[in-house]
């Protein structure tokens, strides 16, 4: 929920400043280790978008998989199932690259 | 017409979290955020630390709840500085609530501030609150594969407690299992088992505390 008002709000902040009087879609980039549940997620958005120019938008959710860089041969994968090994030497340095990106992409407005 | 945004959601916690960090730092506060689903002991935890850092570093508390003041309640006897915080219907804490309770806690007299979390083990990993650490508790009656449903939670900490192991005899919770998908998540991840009841590893916690205290600003005491 307070996450679907952040965006609103973000979402809101940049309408007006660009003049806009609608805004149509709200593209959200998320990082699969932010657990978000896109549907419950989608509703809080039409629920807090309701008597703000965002009333009526789509909500466009963009899931990163996690993503990891081997310290050792520096490999960048996807990581299955949060296993933290590299799969090219089987190292187990493995920084997170990606999958925790949230953020607030781009909006379409009228 | 299309704008580019790129906002991170969450940076106006972010930069909330920052002005807390200062001020902890200011006032010589190792700040953990205590974190874990409803009833895993977090409240107990808080009374046991209480007795065991008695004579050696001060505790201070930040108890987050949803309705009640019941938990500050229980912390009273102890003698601690301690501010509730209700969040109305909000499952979490956010950088903003904490620093509103900040000008309530003497922090002069605190080495260090526990602040607890909402029960729930989605939303507060999201919300930085100005903390050192992030402290989470599982306990052994609530199921080994918690780590892989909500990996942000234990990728977020630092340490993970494991409570009510005296339990561990009635429930089919495998501890080894547990810690390897904890670690799968976060392979640096520090953990302790403890009974809140029997006292088992708490002095290992207490420790920790030390340990940290001392990392962050040079002294096992305050000055």
């Amino acid at each position: 929920m307070a996450i679907a008002q952040n965006i609103i709000s973000i979402a809101t902040a940049a309408a007006e400043k660009e003049g806009a009087r609608k805004i149509t879609r709200v593209n959200v980039v998320a990082g699969e280790l932010r657990g978000l549940i896109p549907l419950q997620l989608t509703y809080c958005f039409g629920v807090m978008a309701k008597n703000t120019i965002a009333d009526g938008a789509q909500l466009g959710l963009e899931i990163i998989p996690v993503t990891g860089k081997c310290r050792k041969c520096e490999e960048t994968f996807i990581l299955k199932d949060y296993q933290y090994v590299c799969p090219k030497c089987q190292g187990e340095d493995v920084q997170t690259v990606g999958g925790t990106e949230l953020r607030v992409k781009d909006i379409e407005v009228q | 017409m299309k704008i580019n945004v790129m906002t991170d959601i969450l940076e106006a916690n972010d930069r909330i979290a920052a002005a807390n960090s200062d001020v902890f730092k200011k006032h010589r506060n190792l700040v953990l955020n205590l974190m874990s689903s409803p009833g895993a002991g977090k409240t107990t935890l808080l009374e046991k630390t209480a007795e065991a850092l008695k004579g050696k570093l001060r505790l201070g508390v930040i108890a987050g709840d949803i309705e009640t003041t019941r938990d500050a309640e229980r912390l009273q006897k102890y003698q601690l500085p301690v501010v509730q915080l209700t969040t109305g219907s909000a499952c979490h804490l956010d950088a903003n609530m904490v620093a509103s309770a900040l000008p309530h806690l003497d922090l002069s007299r605190v080495d260090i501030l526990i602040i607890e979390n909402v029960g729930n083990l989605v939303c507060p990993a999201e919300f930085k609150l100005g903390e050192d650490y992030k402290v989470m508790m599982l306990s052994v009656t609530e199921g080994d594969e918690k780590p892989l449903k909500y990996p942000l939670m234990f990728r977020e900490s630092a340490l993970l407690l494991i409570n009510k192991i005296d339990l561990l005899k009635y429930t089919n919770f495998k501890l080894e299992e547990a810690k390897a998908n904890a670690r799968r998540v976060h392979p640096d991840l520090e953990i302790i088992d403890i009974s809140c009841i029997t006292g088992e590893g708490i002095p290992v916690w207490i420790a920790w505390l030390g340990q940290r205290y001392q990392t962050k600003f040079g002294t096992a005491k305050r000055a």
